[in-house]
């Protein structure tokens, strides 16, 4: 996605390539993105809500960082509990390779 | 009494009936210590996200309960011990269902509060002209 500007937009192609990261936001309309929960008003995170959880866990079964996710702050807290929660008891996995 | 949530891994060595039987002890210990038993529901033979103990699956049982805190803590040591339990969890649930429920009221004390500025404020109109151009229209056709 990072080099697709380039070549549509005259206009600020070189400078981008200067660094000046004003020039970018010219091309990009990144999506906002929304935390999940908020979004759908949950409040508590279930931890025993496998289908849940499981969207937030990449394939290495890590947990998804928020910069990624665009949970917010203090769901990411919630979250975080519920799959250490569901870890324990092994509906999902610590790690994987 | 406290709400807590119970979940009780038993060993796939077992068969569906026998394995039914072991959560009908624990159900039987939390009865008659007091508990007041408001969810148990079976989830059956699951595949677990690691193996425990050689285990590959096992069966599983959610209980939630309102106890006082002795009772779950003589359930836990039972539950430890036993070779047919692989693993268990037991949280608590009240707490967090409170802390949650504070949130909501805050959340929707924050939508009350808010409708009223549209009107006055400068970069509402725009939206709030485009949903009335808009209705009447949908309306109409």
């Amino acid at each position: 996605m990072r080099g697709m500007p380039s070549r549509s937009g005259g206009r600020g192609g070189s400078r981008d390539r200067e660094g000046k990261p004003t020039a970018r936001k010219k091309f990009f309309v990144r999506r906002r993105k929304v935390c999940k929960f908020c979004a759908e008003k949950l409040e508590y995170v279930d931890w025993k809500d496998v289908k849940l959880l499981q969207s937030f866990i990449p394939e290495r079964g890590k947990i998804l960082p928020r910069r990624i996710s665009g949970t917010c702050a203090l769901h990411q807290r919630k979250l975080q509990t519920a799959i250490k929660r569901a870890r324990a008891i092994a509906l999902l996995p610590y790690a994987t390779d | 009494m406290r709400l807590y949530d119970i979940v009780v891994l038993i060993t796939p060595d077992l068969n569906e009936e026998d394995a039914a039987k072991v959560t009908a002890d624990y159900r039987k210990i939390l009865a008659d210590g007091g508990a007041e038993v408001v969810k148990d529901e079976t989830w059956g033979r699951r595949r677990l996200a690691y193996p425990i103990g050689r285990k590959r699956e096992a069966y599983y049982h959610h209980f939630q309960v309102s106890a006082e805190p002795a009772l779950i803590a003589e359930t836990e040591r039972r539950l430890k011990l036993s070779d047919q339990v692989l693993r268990h969890l037991a949280v608590r649930a009240d707490e967090e269902q409170k802390r949650s429920a504070k949130m909501a009221e805050r959340i929707r004390k924050k939508t009350v509060r808010r409708p009223p500025r549209p009107p006055a404020a400068v970069p509402a109109p725009a939206p709030a002209a485009a949903m009335e151009t808009a209705e009447p229209g949908r309306s109409g056709s």
